[in-house]
């Protein structure tokens, strides 16, 4: 494809976040070129998916996230890309991701997961939550229909990556499990051609799919966006438990995990609720969990509250640390200290980081060179 | 007072559809009854000023039981003999698709009525976020850009979540989200749908076609349980239209071996939460029905039962 046609494709993407972020540029756009040359598609597709149960009044019923839509004919979950067609229940997303792009993998943020390395980034339309503060609500919250989509099969994904050098896919951006089939087919392609899988997730999945995920999957990113279930109500539009369940699994599975707390001015940022978020991390998951405090900036429907103050986030990292977790880090505050690595037994700098990128890495292996702790993760 | 027509035409023999010369002539009268004028045309000139018209089908069961072509076209017919011109008639529903898969031809050029989906080039959804209660919602450029008023024309359907798809669940058509507005019966969802301020200011006439009630397995179509009623409900009172429908929805449920929808776990209850919110009124006592029967010859009788 040439370039101008591509640089057309990106131009119906923009509206849709599908922008190839310009620094990476080189690196990817041969590949992006023939990604594209699949080209963008009204059509949505018609695979179907898993993980349904057929009604016997008719209808079925979704058992992929515990909302368990019952949905009758020609009518969609609520997540908005599945569809009943007479009894069969189909993924309408299914190679039609509507924002693709290549990220620094710290973007994600995985911090423990080969930093400084980039992830293939990508998502369809749609999500089984409609959090208020939703920094992706335009995708997130829309059908598919009403994005623009590329045509672009797990196999060309792969290919893409392979042929650049890409070492991880990451299926992010809206929620990935609402497109399900399309992540573990394209993990799973990609697992066998080296190249690794990063779920960036709400966490809100039944256990049998995340189950079965394990089999494909590297890292796992969880945003754990309060430990109220009062706020999931209010604000996320989901449950709690169900998401701590998932945490759980997901640790037990030996899956790389990673957590982020969006901390909200007056909404989950009391110490109380922090304190308390820590203290479940450390009980249930561990305390070499790296868990992120990241900085809101008024989105969506809470656009009438402030950017979360750095002393707030502040306030968040040193509960966090006397609550004896050992790997907390600031997000959205660049060039803050607590955005880099430290040894958590001799407090050494190991991994210096501005933004998202990586100014110096001293860890030899997965160990502090100064005292040689180890230090939990894929590095 | 809130007033609604329920207006059922002669028997139709087993099969065949109401054609577009019935739909007018139960549609006139029914406007003339509605607004206590002399000709549909008075009506029509009350309610309409100056713009153009939209009509907003529900094409979800595609030709087998969405709002009909010959009920919009004759609808059409009246409008236009009233004075709106052609091209000011915008007929319209989410995709392309969906008009098409029902029947209707699309057309969205400057020439004659306009019949086109939300995702017509040029359309799709505005960027300004509408919001009432728990309902935030981006909306159809046609109904914020394209029409001054809106005429919600739709069917009497069950509706396996919300119990009644009638009036106000049509509109869920308009917002770019209707998925995430299904919880709990659809309530309060359905009401804030109808309340966010776009739809609320157009919305001028609520046109339910009750010739087949589908009483059970909505909204899809499901030949089994549809049973023939004969007539269309109107009113410009877009809660009372609905609440009159759910009556005649659960008489026709009744009559069949259903079960309430209450009893059924689909009670509807979005139709008090829009009565609270100010939109119409959901409480039949409230309500001033008026139930017309035209007779084969075209003499109209009033009363009877719904």
């Amino acid at each position: 494809m040439k370039r101008r046609l591509f640089l057309k494709c990106l131009g119906c993407g923009a509206a849709t976040a599908a922008a190839v972020q310009t620094d990476l540029w080189p690196e990817v756009v041969g590949g992006l070129q023939n990604a594209c040359a699949f080209g963008y598609t009204s059509e949505l597709s018609e695979v179907e998916a898993r993980y349904y149960e057929k009604l016997p009044e008719g209808g079925i019923e979704c058992r992929l996230c515990p909302r368990h839509c019952r949905i009758t004919d020609l009518e969609r979950g609520y997540c908005g890309v599945r569809e009943n067609r007479g009894d069969t229940y189909y993924t309408l997303v299914y190679g039609k991701p509507c924002a693709v792009n290549v990220d620094p993998i710290e973007k994600k943020p995985l911090f423990h997961f080969h930093p400084g390395t980039t992830a293939f980034s990508l998502a369809t339309a749609g999500c089984n939550s409609n959090c208020k503060f939703c920094q992706n609500w335009d995708i997130s919250q829309s059908r598919p229909e009403q994005t623009d989509n590329l045509d672009l099969p797990p196999e060309e994904i792969v290919a893409i990556c392979k042929n650049r050098g890409v070492p991880t896919i990451a299926y992010t951006y809206s929620e990935p499990i609402i497109f399900y089939e399309y992540m573990y087919d394209t993990a799973a392609r990609a697992r066998r051609e080296g190249i690794k899988s990063a779920m960036i997730t709400g966490g809100y999945i039944e256990k049998k799919p995340l189950r079965d995920a394990f089999a494909v999957l590297d890292a796992i990113k969880v945003d754990l966006k309060s430990i109220s279930n009062e706020f999931y109500k209010n604000y996320v539009d989901g449950e709690l438990q169900p998401v701590l369940n998932a945490l759980v699994e997901i640790k037990k599975a030996g899956v790389w995990l990673e957590i982020v707390n969006l901390v909200i001015p007056t909404l989950n940022d009391s110490d109380d609720d922090l304190r308390r978020l820590a203290l479940w991390v450390k009980a249930n998951l561990g305390d070499d969990v790296p868990v992120h405090f990241t900085r809101f900036h008024p989105q969506y429907l809470l656009e009438n509250l402030p950017p979360t103050p750095p002393e707030t986030l502040e306030r968040a990292y040193q509960i966090g640390r006397a609550e004896g977790l050992k790997y907390v880090y600031l997000g959205n505050l660049p060039g803050h200290p607590a955005e880099s690595t430290r040894c958590p037994k001799c407090g050494k700098i190991l991994i210096e980081r501005q933004g998202y990128r990586i100014s110096r890495n001293l860890l030899k292996g997965n160990h502090c060179p100064e005292c040689q702790t180890e230090i939990p993760g894929i590095f | 007072m809130s007033k609604v027509i329920v207006i059922r035409g002669p028997s139709l023999p087993k099969g065949e559809k109401p054609d577009g010369g019935r739909y007018r002539l139960l549609l006139t009268t029914a406007l003339e009854n509605l607004f206590e004028v002399k000709r549909a045309g008075d009506a029509v000139k009350r309610l309409f000023d100056r713009g153009a018209v939209g009509m907003k089908t529900n094409c979800i069961a595609r030709r087998n039981n969405s709002t009909p072509v010959a009920l919009v076209e004759a609808l059409g017919d009246v409008l236009e003999e009233s004075g709106i011109e052609a091209n000011d008639i915008v007929i319209w529903e989410r995709t392309n698709r969906e008009l098409e898969a029902a029947g209707f031809k699309l057309n969205a050029s400057n020439f004659g009525r306009r019949c086109l989906g939300t995702d017509s080039k040029g359309f799709g959804y505005g960027r300004k976020l509408y919001s009432s209660g728990n309902v935030s919602s981006l909306i159809s450029n046609i109904l914020t850009d394209l029409i001054n008023y809106n005429i919600n024309v739709t069917v009497l359907k069950d509706h396996s979540l919300a119990g009644l798809s009638g009036g106000l669940k049509n509109m869920y058509g308009a917002i770019h989200n209707p998925n995430k507005y299904h919880d709990d019966n659809c309530d309060p969802f359905a009401a804030h749908v109808n309340n966010l301020e776009p739809i609320r200011a157009r919305n001028r006439l609520t046109i339910i076609d009750a010739h087949r009630v589908q009483f059970h397995g909505g909204p899809g179509y499901d030949s089994r349980f549809l049973q023939p009623y004969g007539g269309l409900i109107i009113s410009n009172d877009p809660v009372a239209a609905d609440r009159v429908a759910l009556e005649i929805l659960e008489k026709v449920r009744r009559k069949n071996g259903k079960p309430s929808l209450a009893e059924s776990g689909r009670p509807v209850k979005y139709l008090a939460s829009a009565e609270k919110i100010g939109l119409g009124t959901a409480t039949m006592e409230k309500i001033a029905l008026n139930i017309l029967e035209v007779q084969a010859g075209g003499r109209v009788s009033r009363g009877g039962e719904l």
